[in-house]
């Protein structure tokens, strides 16, 4: 649920990287994190990462992003990956409250495709659980992993991931070097702003 | 804003609290009163909303409908979180020395007059809209590069 604060001029709004375990919605963070270029005079928020001691996601990494996307408005993106380990689902559901985009990130192997199947269904009844509906959350999806050999064609992961009535933007990636990250980013950032502004709608008096 | 930030600013003299925030469910800070050395009071309130939200989860694992506060002793300072409403939680960074009591006492009645003053306002109608018709959405294009 997007905040916007009149008086110091800020909009809030919180997008989710979510997806099975391993398929790199922490290297996402962890690349924007690095690469993104910010306006000069301004510090970059930190990566705040709760993590086991082998790296693997326990609760959420938390990354805070500005940026002017609305003409006088400072825009605050909160970006959060979930824990994609099995036994971590109410966690899963905490990290959710109040998401304004989704951007799915999905193993591209064949063989996690199941994982991939499993992790969509149990977002969709999350989101359900908090009253939320994922047709109505913009949601982009990330084909990670597109360097690595035994990957399904594109066509086969829309037909598995993406067969919907309004399908997703996907984006083919490969977020250790970088590649689809930015794109899926501004993706859902766009489709948020254009969302927000469409609901509101309003004029000044 | 100016009565949130009036409510709090009291709650801070009254108690001698160090830092007031009030934070929004999914992790937004929406007001802030008072400073803490070298901190991050954006981060805290995502990871403190994130942890209240935890523990409410494990409030319905035990049958309780809500946990309505969270407390934490560290050895300098502790930290109090408060149910404001449904969507909303004031988080408190006090000193050790200052007993837990004392700072519940004029938090308790202090979140729920900040409880108040949140309904009126998302009652009130419109007052001063936004134009937001100035931006073309076509015209968002990237707003994040890579180096």
């Amino acid at each position: 649920m997007a905040i916007i604060n009149q008086a110091t001029k800020e909009l809030q709004v919180k997008i989710v990287y979510y997806g099975p375990a391993k398929s790199g919605k922490t290297t996402n963070l962890e690349q924007i994190h690095r690469d993104v270029q910010i306006p000069e005079n301004t510090v970059k928020g930190k990566l705040t990462s709760l993590a086991t001691s082998s790296d693997r996601t326990l609760f959420f990494d938390f990354f805070p992003l500005e940026a002017v996307a609305i003409r006088g408005f400072k825009t605050k993106f909160a970006l959060f990956t979930v824990p994609g380990q099995a036994i971590y689902n109410a966690t899963r559901q905490i990290v959710l409250r109040g998401v304004d985009g989704i951007v799915f990130v999905a193993h591209s192997e064949y063989e996690r495709m199941e994982e991939n199947v499993e992790a969509l269904r149990q977002m969709e009844e999350n989101l359900k659980t908090l009253n939320l509906n994922l047709a109505e959350i913009p949601l982009v999806i990330q084909y990670n992993k597109r360097d690595l050999a035994e990957v399904a064609p594109v066509e086969y992961l829309n037909f598995v991931l993406n067969n919907r009535e309004v399908e997703a933007p996907t984006f083919e990636a490969s977020a250790t070097q970088g590649i689809g990250v930015f794109e899926s980013l501004n993706m859902i950032t766009r489709m948020l702003l254009q969302k927000f502004l469409k609901e509101t709608g309003r004029k000044a008096i | 804003m100016d009565a949130l930030d009036g409510e709090m600013r009291d709650l801070l003299r009254k108690s001698e609290a160090n830092l007031a925030l009030l934070v929004e469910k999914a992790g937004y800070l929406i007001h802030q009163c008072g400073s803490q050395e070298a901190m991050d009071s954006a981060t805290f309130a995502t990871l403190g909303s994130n942890a209240f939200n935890a523990v409410q989860f494990m409030a319905r694992l035990v049958n309780e409908g809500n946990f309505t506060s969270m407390y934490q002793q560290g050895e300098r300072y502790s930290t109090l979180m408060l149910n404001v409403d449904e969507n909303a939680l004031l988080v408190l960074v006090f000193p050790t020395h200052l007993t837990l009591g004392s700072v519940k006492y004029y938090a308790t009645p202090a979140a729920l007059a900040i409880g108040v003053l949140i309904r009126s306002a998302s009652l009130r109608v419109g007052v001063n809209s936004l134009d937001l018709s100035d931006l073309d959405p076509l015209d968002i294009g990237e707003i994040f590069r890579g180096k």
